[in-house]
């Protein structure tokens, strides 16, 4: 079972990793994941909520 | 990748732009790198005649904030120009190919141009737990900034991510996110940060380095000082307010209205560097304290920790005297104003204090609960 890997996948905002599984020229199962992780949920826990919209505004610039 | 005219303005004729337009951009760079006028015909001459200097654009944890501040940048589109002055030869969010084609393009500057190419990077390298919070073609950020880093004549950081960590790195720093220069020691770099950089600096960086064939003077933070050597409040349109002791105290107030000084309302322009009010955003149209809203330093290391909480009146401001110096230039009516002012303000500062303790205590009552 060939396994094509595309990563990473250009033109988008972030990371992201493609895997899929091919059959017979078909493709059978397929994954993908974004391959970077910031953790704001966790920075803006306990922040003064006034605040915490030009924290989350930088999650994506695009 | 991009284009493969040999000299910058072979490039940017190429693409419309006029021979005018094209020195009217080279006069505004010399301006930017506050150079005099004599500065403008060699600045000309070196983008007439240099080969474009090949150049990777990386991006780590980031938010792609920097590549649209690029984008979106202006006269005569200086969006060409800056894809123009530099031989773009990986750029993830605006290259053609992706997967191995794309991975294959970084190497092959790496390996050809080795010493000669200019990386520029956008975003922090996690280094917690091995790197994992961010991985390029199955390579950690750490691994690939080694080498494309590691190699490079010259390592330019764009925005505050690259340079000190940014937003990632705000407490508690999930991923153990770091600047660059932090990340892989030994390089030579430049720190242009902002959050996002400012187009223009990155520019008028590489443009003075065509020129010149240095790069320019940098602080101790290796930060030009062309862009941060001054601090915002000493170019604020709003400074003959803050002088004047006519500060907005709500939002939307008659103060706000009539654009009086945000000082009161959290502005950390006092404390940051950075030349926002000079070449502004959009085509020099505006910048967030010309909006209305104050400046949270987002171009200083740690602006989100030390520097905040952002809406929160500054406890210290540096040259705060100059109501003081006022008071004896003026009339006896001005003195007891500016004498008010001045109290307020201390009475304010014991406040703000207090407010930052009780925040700060909150934080970590908020972090023992984790
Ligand atoms: S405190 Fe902020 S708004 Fe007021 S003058 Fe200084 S930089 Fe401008």
């Amino acid at each position: 079972m060939p396994k094509i890997v595309v990563d990473p996948v250009t033109r988008i905002e972030g990371h992201l990793r493609i895997e899929a599984i091919v059959e017979g020229g078909k493709i059978v199962d397929a994954w993908s994941s974004g391959t970077m992780w910031r953790g704001i949920e966790n920075i803006v826990k306990g922040r003064d909520p006034r605040e915490v919209w030009l924290i989350l505004s930088r999650i994506c610039g695009v | 990748m991009l284009k493969s005219k040999d000299t910058i303005f072979d490039g940017l004729y190429s693409f419309g732009v006029s021979r005018r337009n094209f020195i009217k951009f080279c006069a505004s760079m010399s301006a930017t790198l506050a150079l005099s006028s004599s500065a403008v015909p060699q600045i000309v001459e070196a983008l007439e005649k240099k080969k474009k200097p090949y150049a990777i654009w990386l991006h780590f944890q980031e938010c792609t904030g920097d590549t649209e501040s690029i984008l979106r940048a202006s006269k005569p589109s200086i969006a060409q120009i800056v894809l123009d002055i530099v031989s773009l030869e990986y750029h993830e969010t605006i290259m053609a190919g992706s997967g191995h084609a794309a991975e294959k393009a970084l190497h092959d500057v790496v390996k050809n141009q080795k010493a000669k190419y200019i990386a520029i990077v956008e975003g922090s390298i996690p280094i917690k737990d091995g790197g994992i919070y961010c991985t390029i073609g199955g390579r950690t950020a750490l691994d690939i900034a080694n080498e494309v880093c590691g190699n490079a004549f010259v390592t330019l950081n764009v925005g505050s991510c690259s340079c000190w960590g940014g937003v990632s790195s705000a407490k508690p720093n999930p991923t153990g996110a770091v600047g660059i220069a932090d990340a892989v020691s030994g390089i030579k770099y430049v720190n242009l940060p902002g959050c996002p950089v400012n187009a223009e600096n990155i520019t008028a960086t590489i443009v003075h380095y065509l020129t010149f064939g240095t790069l320019p003077v940098l602080d101790r933070h290796n930060r030009p000082l062309f862009a941060y050597g001054k601090r915002i409040h000493d170019n604020c349109e709003r400074r003959p307010h803050f002088d004047a002791g006519q500060f907005v105290r709500k939002w939307g107030d008659e103060g706000h209205r009539l654009g009086w000084c945000l000082y009161e309302l959290g502005c950390k322009g006092p404390m940051a560097y950075k030349n926002c009010p000079t070449i502004k955003w959009n085509e020099g149209i505006s910048y967030p304290i010309q909006a209305g809203h104050p400046c949270f330093a987002c171009a200083s290391n740690d602006s989100w920790d030390v520097f905040g909480p952002i809406y929160t009146r500054a406890p210290h401001v540096p040259g705060a005297g100059y109501q003081a110096t006022a008071d004896k230039i003026g009339a006896a009516v001005v003195a007891g104003t500016a004498a008010a002012v001045a109290t307020h303000a201390a009475i304010r500062t014991f406040l703000g204090y207090k407010q930052k303790e009780k925040f700060a205590k909150e934080k970590d009552e908020a972090d023992k609960i984790k």
